[in-house]
């Protein structure tokens, strides 16, 4: 069975770009438009793995990973941020919050499905 | 100079106010025009690359099926061999390149919101240049004009302050990757 993947960012062709990429490498891919969406869609069924964007309306990404992080099924599924952010500072912060790892953007399609691969399988 | 020329100084900020204003309206207007169009040509972009991609994918699908009927000779069957590798990197670096909306957008509304903030500044210019007026002593406009330079001073730190720049990308490259 594939496994699913949650891509959380507000841009639309980001997403569309995310999407194509991981569904060509086999994956399932559910979309969220924000960080309130991704929320909501991970608490409707539980994903094998989170890409997130940082900077979004409503709740951004850090929010998010802190919030999953809250909830009993995500506290080891792995969570992955893609975003313009490269600072060290934003780095920190994304892996004290308790992210396992950052994907400045724009990414490789290939470098994409090589880390998610190296992650989850 | 013993008198400050007051009705000079007060066109002059008035003017500087309006046709700050006025150009920087223009200057938002030509920004949302170019995030709005970037957007759809980002949509149409988007739609195009993936029908062309399902398209080559199944013509693949079909050639191979052709191969099993009717074998190709070797020479033939390195160039399609070849092309498909070319396909291949076309296509990751298309997916790469065709997130410059995403990169670009996040500078446009920087850039409106900056635009905004200055519009803010010019019109706290204007509306302290219209405190100044010749009924009032020399130093009561000495302070009105300190206190003009301050308020843009301050609001000029709270405009920059507030719009923390989150893009450092100077090209498409795509980017690194850490894990944790």
């Amino acid at each position: 069975m594939a496994k699913t993947i949650l891509a959380v960012d507000d841009s639309g062709s980001l997403r569309q770009m995310v999407a194509f990429s991981l569904k060509a490498a086999g994956y399932d891919v559910v979309q969220a438009v924000d960080g309130q969406d991704g929320l909501d869609k991970a608490k409707e069924k539980t994903v094998d793995l989170v890409l997130t964007d940082q900077n979004m309306p409503i709740m951004d990404g850090l929010t998010l990973i802190k919030n999953l992080r809250g909830l009993g099924s995500y506290q080891k599924v792995p969570i992955l941020m893609l975003t313009t952010e490269s600072s060290d500072e934003m780095k920190a912060k994304g892996k004290a919050a308790g992210a396992n790892g950052w994907l400045v953007k724009p990414f490789d399609p290939k470098r994409l499905i090589e880390v998610v691969q190296k992650v989850i399988g | 100079m013993k008198t400050l020329p007051i009705t000079e100084v007060r066109s002059l900020l008035t003017a500087v106010a309006e046709h700050g204003k006025q150009h920087l309206a223009e200057v938002e207007s030509d920004l949302q025009q170019t995030t709005y169009l970037l957007s759809k040509a980002i949509e149409k972009l988007g739609a195009s690359f993936i029908a062309v991609h399902t398209a080559v994918t199944n013509q693949q699908k079909i050639v191979v099926a052709l191969m099993k009927r009717h074998p190709f000779s070797t020479d033939e069957s390195k160039q399609l061999d070849m092309y498909n590798k070319v396909i291949a990197e076309e296509v990751d670096a298309a997916v790469t390149g065709l997130q410059f909306q995403d990169i670009t957008s996040q500078l446009l509304i920087r850039a409106i919101k900056r635009v905004n903030g200055l519009k803010d500044l010019l019109q706290e210019l204007d509306i302290h240049g219209d405190q100044i007026d010749t009924e009032r002593e020399h130093k009561e406009i000495v302070k009105i004009l300190e206190a003009m330079s301050q308020s843009l001073l301050s609001g000029s730190h709270a405009l920059s302050g507030g719009l923390r720049r989150s893009v450092e990308q100077q090209n498409m490259a795509s980017g690194e990757i850490e894990l944790f």
